[in-house]
C-alpha cells in the first residue's frame, strides 16, 4: 500500500519536528501585537472564528507546520510559523463582566492569519 | 479591523447558532436571491467552530472508553501509521466533513469510526460494495449469534 508523502517524511522524526527548518524566519516575536485575519472560512480551519478581528499578544512561538488548510489534504511544501496568541476576554466578548479584567485566553494560529496590530 | 467587522463577526457567531439542524422541519431548497452574504457565511461555517455561540449546557457525565471505542482509536491510528491519512485530514473528516447534523448528532467515537470507513473507500482502499457486503455479512453472523 502506498504510504503518504507526509507519512514517509515523519518517520523516525514525529511531527512537526519533520517541517523544522522550513518556514523561514518567523514574522512575529514574543510580545508582538497581532489581530486575527477574517479571511473566508470554507471547507476547512481551525482559525475560531470568534477570533476574527480581535487583537491579542504573541505569547509563544511554537513551532513549523504546513496550516491545517493545506496539511488537510496532505499538502506539505510550505510550512508556516505557529503562533499561540493570548486574548484579553475582555477583547473577544463585550459583556465579559468587567470584574475581572485580567481574564485572558490563549491559542494557536498559524502565520497567515496574523498581522501587526 | 474595524469594530463594525467585529460586530459582524459576533451577528455571524448568533447567526450559526441558529443553524442547529431541526428534525421534522423540512428545509425547502432555497432559491438564490434568498441567501445573502451572511447567511451563505453561516452555512459555510466549519461544523467544529461553536465557540462562542449561544447556547444551553450540556450534562457532564464521567465515562470509561468503551472496548469498540478503543477499537476505533487504534484503527485510526494504524491508518496513520500506514499512510493513509494524517492527523488533521482525518479531523477535517470527522469534524467537518460529515455536516453538521452528523456532527452535532453521532457519538464522538462514531464520528471516528465513520471517517475511518469513508477514507477506505475515498481513497479505493476497498469498494462501497465491498463495504456494504462486508457489514451485511458481519450483521447476518451476529445476529445467528445472539438473536434479539
Amino acid at each position: 500500500m502506498k504510504r503518504s508523502h507526509h507519512a514517509e517524511k515523519s518517520t523516525g522524526k514525529g511531527d512537526p519536528q519533520c517541517f523544522k527548518g522550513e518556514a523561514g524566519p518567523a514574522k512575529f516575536k514574543v510580545g508582538d501585537r497581532v489581530r486575527i485575519k477574517n479571511l473566508p472560512d470554507i471547507f476547512y480551519t481551525r482559525c475560531q472564528v470568534y477570533t476574527r478581528g480581535a487583537e491579542g499578544t504573541v505569547a509563544v512561538v511554537t513551532h513549523e507546520s504546513p496550516a491545517p488548510e493545506d496539511e488537510a489534504w496532505d499538502n506539505t511544501d510550505k510550512p508556516e510559523w505557529f503562533y499561540i496568541v493570548r486574548f484579553k476576554q475582555k477583547d473577544l466578548w463585550s459583556d465579559y463582566p468587567s470584574a475581572y479584567p485580567n481574564d485572558s485566553v490563549q491559542t494557536e494560529f498559524s502565520e497567515r492569519w496574523l498581522e501587526k496590530a | 479591523m474595524s469594530s463594525s467587522s467585529r460586530e459582524n463577526v459576533m451577528r455571524h457567531i448568533d447567526l450559526v447558532g441558529q443553524l442547529q439542524p431541526a428534525l421534522h422541519r423540512p428545509q425547502h431548497a432555497p432559491y438564490p436571491d434568498a441567501i445573502d452574504h451572511a447567511l451563505f457565511r453561516a452555512y459555510m461555517r466549519t461544523s467544529h467552530d461553536v465557540g462562542g455561540e449561544p447556547d444551553i449546557p450540556i450534562r457532564w457525565e464521567e465515562k470509561q472508553e468503551e472496548q469498540w471505542e478503543v477499537n476505533t482509536y487504534v484503527t485510526c491510528e494504524c491508518l496513520a501509521w500506514r499512510g493513509i491519512w494524517n492527523a488533521e485530514e482525518r479531523r477535517r473528516r470527522q469534524n467537518v466533513d460529515l455536516g453538521q447534523t452528523q456532527y452535532l448528532g453521532l457519538p464522538y467515537y462514531g464520528r471516528w469510526l465513520l471517517s475511518a470507513a469513508r477514507i477506505m473507500v475515498d481513497k479505493q482502499h476497498v469498494t462501497l460494495t465491498e463495504l456494504i457486503n462486508k457489514i451485511e455479512e458481519v450483521k447476518k453472523r451476529h445476529e445467528k449469534k445472539s438473536p434479539r
